[in-house]
């Protein structure tokens, strides 16, 4: 998963972009202002956005209202000072998914952003389920027939990402994009590093194969 | 519970005063009834000792022998208590006296007056007594000789008790009017001061939520109750006022605290969110510590601009030093030079002639500083930051140019806001809050000068500071 945080108190973003890296496991960007964040949100596909109201050159509200005039149907968390009746219906209005109050809980604030990825990938249950497989999302375990298995920080992304839309086949240059944000160097092989690592650890074990490799396509995730 | 009522002390005041009226009244009245009573009296008794003396008159037969007529007696005022008389000659023999005559009565008058009082069978008499009156009755022919003493008395009871009935009729007559009177002072006291309980109960509806004082007709047009009114009025005007502005400030400054504490905060839990290093721990706590330098520093000037409007509003300010401007201006220079530095902008100082104004040196100090730092921070690198000092008349004046990008008039009306940004990014790279400038604006009018802003887009923004100087 791959977040974007438009947030202009620096040392703000950077903790909230550290919890989502550490505790949701996701690849995140970060930007200090309006302008940059809707350029961003345009050219990356992101599956969550967090949002700031109070930014410089470009505030929050437009930057929101830009992004769903392009067509854009990425779930949007906004992170506000104010906590008014008025401007929550706005912003509620203006096409956000949901808010949070300054100052908010971190713990809080995560549960609503993976919250959000789920209902955005068309699910709403905090474990995903796939055949016989079940990954928590909340505490990034899996088990497969309610046995746990071991994986990487990687190893669990990729998985999460395909667990969100069992039965499609996810090319790879998509699971790149949401699985990296700018800090990362992009090398291709690493993802069919992580396939196999998941192979070994899932379906080498003599039960039904999960993860099917398309030639030229991609990958897909099938109980 | 009040323990004093006016109404109640008008009320008091009113029926003391129309008591002691008609006590008053009634005791002039009762004297002069009695007086009156008493003197018809003496008349009505003088008249019949005169008629009683009329009824003497010398003898034909014996000259000049004086004979008494008893037979023309006039009848006695009462029957039961009948009158007295007597009449004796100048030479003392008696010549007629009432048959009820008692034998050991010698009615003699107190002082030079000519009537006496006596009881007699057990009612009180009152007697007159004319000595030396002529014979009236004498032929022509004869000379005056002889002269008549005449004592006649009348019983007093039924004046007396006429007296009495006259007191009595009066006291109640003054009684009634008393308790008129009272009641109707009442009455128009009650309603003469309805005004005044309006007035409370409008004042009493006036809240924090309301601060219109809305007086009745009635207290308004008071003459008494305008200046009470007006005072309120106006007490009621800057009450709200102050009000709105500690609500808006306290509004303002909760929504600010609350950005610095989010950092805070979640940097706090991030740090929580799983084991970690010492090394991680101990930077997280730096970070922690940073964090609450600002928003330590952001209640410093929120309670610094605070105190600045509370003089402002003429509070009461500790006695004051006559200081020069310039030094002021050089430490404040001084203090920035890292941040002047830092952006590459050069700070000048120009200084001409003393400028002694009577003010806090630290508060001027504050006032340059945040004037300064916002012009270099709107300088672009490599230029220069201008600080002028003159003195024009009796007001010392501080020029800070910046050759920024200046700002639209729509801009310039918002600068002194409190927690305004012109522009956010940039204000909170340096920590700023927005409050520089309000409380630059807010201590120089505690000192009663005036900050006057100039810029027109694209060729940069000078502020104009001016204050009285004292010499």
């Amino acid at each position: 998963m791959r977040v974007l945080i438009v947030e202009d108190e620096r040392r703000l973003a950077e903790n909230v972009a550290r919890s989502l890296r550490e505790s949701a496991g996701y690849a995140v960007d970060v930007t200090f202002d309006g302008e940059e964040g809707l350029y961003m949100a345009g050219s990356n596909p992101y599956d969550l956005i967090l949002l700031d109201l109070m930014l410089p050159k470009m505030d929050g509200l437009s930057v929101l209202k830009a992004i769903r005039r392009s067509g854009s149907a990425v779930p949007v968390l906004v992170l506000t000072a104010r906590d008014e009746k008025e401007s929550v219906v706005a912003l509620l209005n203006a096409g956000a998914d949901d808010y949070v109050a300054k100052p908010f809980d971190l713990g809080e604030l995560m549960a609503r952003a993976k919250a959000l990825i789920r209902r955005g990938k068309g699910q709403s249950a905090a474990v995903l389920k796939v055949g016989d497989l079940e990954i928590s999302t909340a505490d990034l375990t899996v088990r497969r027939k309610g046995k746990a298995v071991g994986l990487t920080a990687m190893e669990y992304r990729v998985l999460e990402y395909l667990a969100h839309r069992p039965g499609a086949v996810v090319p790879k240059t998509e699971l790149l994009e949401h699985l990296y944000d700018f800090n990362w160097e992009r090398f291709s092989n690493v993802i069919e590093v992580y396939i196999s690592g998941l192979r070994r650890k899932l379906d080498d074990t003599g039960d039904t194969k999960l993860i099917h490799t398309l030639r030229g396509q991609g990958y897909m995730l099938r109980g | 519970m009040p323990k004093t009522s006016i109404q109640r002390r008008l009320i008091a005041a009113v029926v003391i005063s129309q008591l002691a009226l008609a006590v008053g009244l009634a005791f002039v009245a009762v004297y002069f009834t009695r007086r009156q009573l008493h003197d018809a009296f003496d008349a009505q008794l003088r008249g019949r000792a005169m008629s009683i003396a009329a009824l003497v008159r010398y003898s034909e037969e014996e000259h000049p022998k004086l004979i008494f007529e008893d037979d023309l007696v006039p009848p006695s005022l009462e029957k039961q208590h009948p009158d007295l008389y007597q009449v004796r000659a100048g030479d003392g023999h008696l010549i007629a006296q009432s048959e009820n005559w008692p034998g050991d009565l010698h009615p003699t008058p107190a002082g030079n007056r000519e009537h006496a009082n006596f009881d007699f069978d057990g009612v009180e008499y009152r007697a007159v007594i004319i000595d030396r009156l002529p014979v009236l009755d004498r032929e022509p022919d004869i000379p005056p000789g002889d002269v008549l003493n005449v004592i006649y008395a009348s019983p007093t009871d039924e004046t007396t008790l006429a007296i009495a009935f006259a007191g009595v009729g009066i006291g109640l007559g003054s009684a009634v009017l008393l308790l008129i009177t009272v009641g109707l002072a009442v009455w128009g006291l009650r309603r003469g001061l309805r005004p005044l309980s309006e007035l409370a109960s409008s004042a009493s509806a006036v809240s924090t939520s309301n601060w219109e004082l809305n007086p009745s007709n009635d207290a308004r047009e008071t003459l008494e109750l305008a200046p009470l009114t007006s005072a309120m009025t106006t007490m009621l005007d800057g009450l709200h006022r102050a009000f709105d502005q500690q609500r808006d400030f306290l509004a303002n400054a909760a929504h600010e605290l609350k950005t610095p504490v989010a950092v805070l905060k979640s940097t706090l839990q991030s740090l929580l969110q799983r084991p970690r290093a010492t090394e991680e721990y101990r930077a997280g706590l730096e970070e922690a510590l940073q964090d609450m330098a600002r928003l330590e520093k952001l209640l410093h000037s929120m309670l610094r601009l605070a105190r600045a409007e509370q003089w402002a509003a003429g509070s009461t300010r500790r006695d004051l030093e006559i200081i020069e401007v310039a030094p002021t201006c050089q430490s404040a220079i001084e203090r920035l030079a890292p941040v002047a530095r830092e952006r590459n902008v050069t700070v000048d100082l120009n200084t001409n002639g003393a400028m002694p104004v009577r003010a806090d040196a630290e508060d001027l100090e504050l006032v340059w500083a945040n004037l300064v730092e916002n012009a270099i921070r709107f300088s672009p690198a490599g230029n220069r930051v201008q600080v002028r000092l003159h003195a024009d008349g009796g007001h010392g004046v501080v020029e800070i140019a910046d050759n920024g990008p200046g700002m639209t008039p729509d801009e310039l009306a918002h600068i002194f806001e409190r927690f305004h940004r012109g522009d956010s990014s940039r204000a909170r790279a340096t920590g700023g809050y927005g409050l520089g400038l309000s409380i630059a604006k807010a201590l120089i009018e505690a000192y009663g000068g005036t900050i006057v802003p100039e810029s027109t887009p694209g060729h940069g923004t000078r502020m104009v500071v001016s204050v009285p100087l004292r010499t």
